[in-house]
């Protein structure tokens, strides 16, 4: 991640994957050094947190290294500097990477109305794509992204999303079980979430709208917060098959004289239980979340009526989705114990 | 009450209207008073004045206005900044204090130490020596004090507790509650107001199971289910129901009956989620019953 100091690398590193909230970005510290995370999900990730006035030679690797490069501008600042800095990065890493996906996030858009946000975010698309022209016309080949971001709504997950989805090998048969999910229980969209950052990882072939995008980002949210309110906090189970309170059981465990099979349908109760939750509006819309795999969870959007009534379709379409994405998860994972020798993480 | 640019409508818009933190700075100053009246259970309607705290409304509402602002006060809520330190703020307070005794001798008294996610950890310190001046100040009045912001569940802690105060009957409520939620053999059952989403009472069976989880969770559930109301009203849905199948527990969150939500969280991994559902189904009619008999 590239950008002007205060532009807010740090901040959108922050709040995707250490989960701060957003408010609290406005403590942090200035990077004064490169910092590098690791955030492990369907692929690793190690995301480079750069100081603002580093320097093309001041990386420390080579530019052919990255997979993806993010460069934060301030929406406010459409000015020169940022647009410079930008454009001599691009030219940097066409020199020596040229498939690498520079993606640009006009950040803090939130900041301003509608009207002006749309024309900024014009303006410096346009001055970044006038400089590069004027340099050489070789330079209209890069794949270069703009996008809208603000840490203070899902429109931050949805670019950084599309960034991964690049970075994602398997990323076809991913959506290919999505799109024949969603055909099999007819629900109009369905998406492949990391649950911790809330970033998705793969979605069907129809358009992405933010409507239903934030709403699911909402929804994991509010699962993620919920989910250790209710459980115990002392490592105690809640609950237990051979006694009415948590006291009880726990004793009755370590003394070794429980009933076995109860136990028994505990353990295969939770060896098979994959967390589950569904919600839904006023309106006749039902949101469902099923975890896929220790980090992954179907997240689909359908009308309450067919959720109600196909019910168990939906369950045993989300059993095969299950299989097919835990085999391409340990594919993936296989692909890399090979060629582990070589390189091995995604550079951002 | 509170000085100007305490918190007091910002707080009001949050707990009300279902609007976000980040807006509130939009707001202007509040001239005069402004009176909501919010339904709250059946019949019980609550009435609340926001009193623009501007020196020249106070001067009024304690002198001309004096018995038309402090008759019929069920609470009053003094709302103080926690950095402010204004010795005219300290005079006015006694000043309400003192009429409030003259005109609702009954009337309870909440103070909120507000704004507490300005000052930096540790917090507990300079919310106790703020606490303890307050308290000096209060004589030998009656109040309960918190520390609020409006960035976090603790505006909800101490919200769920002034409502909690006007709620009659709010026994018979939770004992009712108590009964649907060994009915459900639930670790516990809350019953959350439904515009608001401020608790109004829980279940009281399982205290040693209940002693294991967040004592916070009552109002983060509240400041969490508001945050994903506002983020449904933002594309122009409405929030409705929710059900929770995860690691450890079951939950089922749904209209108990048209003025409240019911919560009802479930540690026991046998029971499914539809059994919830009709519980909470058949149990609406009783709760519909217990609200109208109860104010009327
Ligand atoms: N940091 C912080 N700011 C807050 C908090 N609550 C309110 N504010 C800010 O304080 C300012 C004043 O808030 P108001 O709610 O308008 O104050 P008021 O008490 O109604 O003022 P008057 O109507 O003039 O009496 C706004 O900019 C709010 O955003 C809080 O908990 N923390
Ligand atoms: N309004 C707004 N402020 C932001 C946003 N993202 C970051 N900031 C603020 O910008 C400032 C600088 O952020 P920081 O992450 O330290 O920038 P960095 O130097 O690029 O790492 C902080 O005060 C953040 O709170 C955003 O989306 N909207
Ligand atoms: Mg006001």
């Amino acid at each position: 991640m590239l950008g002007m100091r205060r532009a807010g690398k740090s901040s959108i590193q922050q709040v995707l994957f250490n989960n701060l909230a957003p408010k609290q970005t406005f403590y942090l510290e200035s990077t004064m050094r490169i910092v590098k995370h690791t955030y492990d999900t369907i692929i690793p990730l190690e995301i480079w947190d750069c100081p603002g006035n580093i320097s093309v030679d001041k990386v420390g690797a080579s530019l052919a290294e990255f997979s993806a490069v993010i460069f934060v501008i301030d929406i406010r600042d459409v000015y020169n500097q940022p647009i410079s800095k930008l454009v001599e990065f691009i030219t940097a890493f066409y020199d020596v990477n040229p498939t690498v996906n520079f993606e640009v996030f006009v950040h803090k858009a939130e900041k301003l109305q509608d009207d002006d946000k749309y024309e900024n975010f014009r303006q410096i698309n346009e001055r970044v794509n006038d400089r590069l022209y004027d340099l050489s016309a070789d330079y209209e080949q890069l794949p270069l992204n703009f996008h809208l971001t603000s840490i203070y709504d899902s429109s931050l997950h949805e670019a950084f999303s599309r960034v991964i989805h690049k970075l994602v090998d398997s990323l076809a048969y991913l959506e290919h079980l999505l799109n024949v999910f969603i055909a099999n229980i007819q629900c109009p969209k369905a998406y492949l979430y990391d649950v911790k950052s809330c970033l998705y990882i793969a979605t069907d072939a129809s358009p992405v709208d933010a409507a239903t995008h934030s709403l699911s980002c909402e929804f994991i949210k509010l699962l993620n917060t919920l989910g250790p309110l209710y459980t115990s906090t002392s490592g105690t189970p809640i609950w237990s098959s051979d006694g009415d309170s948590a006291l009880s059981s726990s004793t009755s465990v370590s003394s070794g004289s429980s009933d076995t099979t109860s136990l028994a349908t505990k353990a295969r109760k939770k060896a098979l239980f994959y967390p589950s939750a569904a919600t839904t509006t006023q309106t006749g819309t039902t949101v469902t979340y099923h975890l896929i795999t220790e980090h992954l969870a179907l997240l689909s959007l359908l009308p309450t009526v067919v959720y109600e009534s196909r019910r168990g379709i939906v369950e045993y379409n989300v059993v095969f989705l299950r299989e097919g994405v835990q085999e391409i998860c340990d594919a993936e994972k296989e692909a890399r114990i090979v060629d582990s020798g070589t390189e091995t993480v995604k550079n951002t | 009450m509170g000085a100007s640019g305490s918190g007091k409508t910002s707080m009001r818009s949050l707990i009300f209207s279902n609007n976000p933190a980040s807006l509130t700075s939009r707001l202007g100053a509040t001239i005069d008073v402004e009176q909501n009246h919010v339904r709250f259970l059946g019949d019980l309607i609550l009435n609340l004045w926001d009193c623009g705290g501007q020196d020249a409304f106070m001067d009024s509402y304690l002198a001309t206005q004096r018995s038309t602002i402090f008759s019929h006060v069920g609470v009053m809520i003094y709302v103080f900044e926690v950095e402010s330190r204004n010795e005219s703020e300290m005079v006015y307070y006694a000043d309400c204090l003192d009429a409030l005794k003259t005109y609702s001798p009954e009337s309870a008294v909440f103070l909120l130490v507000h704004k507490m996610d300005l000052i930096r950890e540790p917090k507990e310190p300079v919310f106790e020596a703020r606490k303890k001046q307050l308290l000096d100040a209060t004589g030998d009045t009656v109040a309960s004090i918190f520390g609020t912001s409006i960035y976090d569940e603790s505006l909800y802690r101490a919200w769920s507790q002034i409502v909690h105060s006007l709620i009659p009957n709010a026994t018979v409520l939770s004992k009712h509650l108590t009964t649907f939620a060994d009915a459900c053999s639930a670790t516990e059952v809350v019953l959350f107001e439904r515009t608001t989403f401020l608790v109004i009472a829980t279940s009281s069976s399982s205290q040693s199971q209940r002693s294991a989880l967040d004592p916070t969770r009552y109002e983060r559930t509240s400041e969490l289910i508001k945050a994903f109301k506002y983020s449904c009203s933002r594309i122009r849905e409405e929030f409705h129901t929710l059900c929770v199948e995860l690691d450890g527990f079951t939950a089922v969150l749904d209209e108990m009956t048209k003025n409240t939500y019911v919560l009802v969280i479930i540690h026991n991994p046998v029971i499914e989620v539809s059994a919830i559902k009709l519980n909470i189904a058949m149990a609406r009619r009783k709760f519909e019953e217990l609200q109208r008999v109860e104010h009327t």
